[in-house]
């Protein structure tokens, strides 16, 4: 005979209770439910609207507006609506102080690094120490992985350890027999946790030279990088950088030497942007995965319906948007609403917490919106919702998701 | 000896795009007296034209080549008539935060309007490149460089040939050399100062035009070119439109040379070396504007 013991309140309070003595949950996580009033849910986000990484950040905030409307739309969650506070952030130092004003001053529910990994590696120590729920959307970088914490949650982009195998699978899908392989990765944070991951994923191949060269944030002029490539014979180059910074070394590689070429990028740089640099003519050989199964240009019903919101919201686009940093932003907080709406309405950091770690197979359509993105799924141990990859090539002028 | 070839085509294609930019500061020094370090603000502008004629417009490539200089040139024209004539009389540190802030200011409304980290242009010429035998070996040219060059440097020589030998460039010629004399010989400041505003900013537009598909359209646009327009025209003696010209070329070279065999990181280290050498060598730069009269 089996005794049950029936899960209530209060045994969830104890439980916690006591792994809050034990150090395992974060300071304040236990009932702090800021932000959360008796119509409104007030969620916080940070990211770059200006400079080198506004690719990422502005697109970033009006996926989640998008999202927040949608939802509110259907009647929001639990009865409450979502508002959303976003803050711009490029430095690191501008990040620390936007997850702090965000927190502190406006008093946010969630938090939502949509910053990419500068700012997520740097806010990883002060979310830690809140223990405010915070949803990780596009930082690769293993400081905000790890060590593993009880309030950190990741989006559709997975760990470096896994994109960097995918390139790497890719590299070889394409040419099996290359024996010389380059590394073109930026000196900043989202590029080098890449590069950690191709390395790893490279030292499993045997009698693969690997030829690795770096660049700035920023960059034009890929001149060094590429001769050294050109006269170490490389066959293939993975990527880690920006659209531009990976279209301008593409562009350039023939005029120093470096033809028939096989190029993978990262997803930061598969980018229908990318096109007029390299040149629709020069796309051949020219490799990328993508976090969500649809390129924007794509025509499966999904992404037309989503690029019909967006065009509602925002008017015609400007070149590259929306990118995958838009869909990411828009299906995220569709994953965020299913966790909020689990936590019930009596919201605390620690039950919004316990809910998001039993959150299955989220996505868009549970609140009437588009899946344009892979479902994400959690648990108490994994609280990274997404490790799919599509491959994407560019075809017919466009870059297209081939493999999902 | 191949790959030296690709590298000195590569940088000459760089030198071409400052030398265009660094005539046109020197236009609007030579006839005005101003340092307009806003410049990189307008090149940056003929940049965004470009992208709005060829990506969104979809209009032909060589609607660029004739709107964004008209376009830049009246818009340079409107801001000395606005924002410097007013100030005109005022002393030169005023003029240049003038400029500087207003270069800032044109970046970064570029910045908050686009909201992106680069708007990309395609290039004006298309084709696979062609591969040139040199011995057993090969050296690879593109249309585009040769297209960037030649264009850069003709229109280049152009604009020294207009303030040389055209009747606007004789008044501005005459301004530069002595207002007053220019004065009682008829000519009007004001006049002037807006034919090399306008002159300077069309040169400056469509620096930006050869620029905009090696470089992208950015307010990094501004910066890059600004300050390599400056040390070009510093080389060549600042107020000489052939040393500005070779002043950029030398320039180009250089840092594409160091970018090969020292580091691209050290790119802007070393020109701003060659820039203290030349100094050093040459305080008044390689091309120094004549200072004697012939008795």
């Amino acid at each position: 005979m089996t005794s049950h013991h029936p899960v209530t309140r209060r045994s969830i309070g104890l439980a916690l209770a006591t792994l809050a003595g034990l150090g395992l949950l974060p300071r304040g996580a236990e009932a702090n439910s800021q932000g959360v009033s008796k119509d409104e849910i007030v969620i916080g986000a940070l990211g770059a609207l200006t400079g080198a990484t506004a690719f990422i950040g502005a697109p970033g905030r009006d996926g989640i507006q998008l999202a927040v409307d949608g939802i509110n739309a259907q009647g929001g969650i639990n009865g409450r609506k979502l508002r959303l506070v976003f803050e711009h952030a490029f430095t690191p130092a501008e990040s620390v102080a936007a997850a702090k004003k965000l927190v502190e001053s406006d008093k946010v529910f969630v938090l939502i690094l949509a910053s990419g990994s500068t700012g997520a590696a740097a806010a990883a120590d002060y979310v830690r120490e809140t223990g405010v729920p915070t949803y990780n959307l596009y930082g690769s970088t293993p400081i905000i992985r790890k060590p593993f914490a009880k309030n950190v949650f990741h989006s559709v982009v997975p760990p470096a350890e896994i994109s960097g195998g995918k390139m790497v699978d890719m590299i070889f899908e394409a040419k099996p027999d290359a024996k010389r392989v380059g590394v073109l990765a930026g000196t900043y944070a989202f590029p080098q946790a890449t590069k950690a991951g191709l390395l790893a994923a490279l030292e499993k191949k045997k009698d693969v030279k690997v030829v690795v060269e770096e660049f700035d944030q920023g960059a034009r002029d890929f001149t060094s990088q590429l001769l050294s490539f050109a006269r170490q014979r490389v066959e293939a180059v993975l990527v880690s950088g920006s659209f531009s910074e990976a279209g301008f070394a593409i562009k350039q590689a023939p005029e120093k030497g470096v033809t028939n070429m096989t190029w993978v990028l990262d997803g930061s740089a598969v980018n229908d942007a990318i096109i007029p640099i390299i040149g629709p003519e020069n796309t051949k050989g020219v490799y990328g995965y993508f976090n969500v199964p649809y390129f924007p240009a794509q025509l499966d019903p999904p992404i037309v319906k989503y690029n019909e919101l967006w065009k509602a919201k925002y008017g015609a686009p400007p070149q590259g948007r929306p990118n995958v940093y838009d869909i990411a932003g828009y299906s995220s907080t569709f994953v965020l609403a299913a966790a909020l709406k689990k936590a019930g309405t009596d919201l605390s950091w620690a039950g919004l917490i316990s809910a998001w770690e039993t959150v299955k197979d989220a996505k868009p359509s549970d609140f009437g919106g588009p899946d344009v993105a892979f479902p994400e799924s959690f648990s108490p141990t994994d609280h990274q919702g997404n490790t799919r990859l599509g491959k994407a090539a560019i075809k017919d002028g466009i870059w297209q998701v081939i493999a999902k | 000896m191949a790959e030296f070839i690709m590298v000195i085509i590569g940088g000459v294609q760089f030198g071409a795009i400052y030398a265009l930019a660094a005539i046109g500061v020197v236009v609007i020094h030579k006839a005005t007296r101003t340092v307009n370090f806003a410049h990189g603000g307008l090149v940056m502008l003929g940049a965004f034209v470009t992208y709005l004629v060829v990506v969104e417009l979809r209009w032909p490539y060589w609607t660029a080549y004739v709107l964004a200089p008209l376009l830049i040139g009246t818009l340079a024209m409107a801001l000395e008539l606005v924002i410097l004539r007013p100030i005109r009389r005022a002393d030169m540190f005023t003029v240049i935060m003038a400029t500087i802030f207003l270069g800032i200011a044109l970046s970064e409304t570029f910045r908050l309007a686009q909201n992106t980290e680069m708007l990309a242009v395609p290039s004006a010429v298309k084709g696979p490149p062609m591969i040139v035998p040199l011995g057993e070996d090969a050296f690879i040219v593109t249309a585009e460089q040769i297209w960037v060059t030649i264009g850069a440097l003709l229109t280049g020589f152009a604009g020294l040939a207009l303030f040389r030998y055209a009747g606007i460039g004789r008044s501005m010629r005459a301004m530069a050399s002595n207002i007053r004399g220019a004065q009682l010989c008829g000519f009007s400041i004001d006049r002037v100062y807006a034919l090399a505003w306008f002159f300077g900013g069309a040169l400056a537009g469509l620096a930006g035009v050869f620029a905009a598909p090696s470089k992208g359209v950015s307010p990094e646009l501004a910066v890059s070119v600004i300050s390599a327009a400056f040390v070009a025209a510093v080389i060549g003696g600042f107020d000489s439109l052939i040393g500005a010209i070779i002043g950029g070329l030398l320039l180009g070279v250089v840092e594409t040379l160091s970018a090969a065999y020292v580091s691209s990181a050290m790119k802007s280290a070393v020109s701003f070396l060659l820039l203290f050498v030349v100094l050093l060598w040459r305080p008044d730069g390689l091309f120094p504007e004549r200072k004697g009269r012939d008795v």
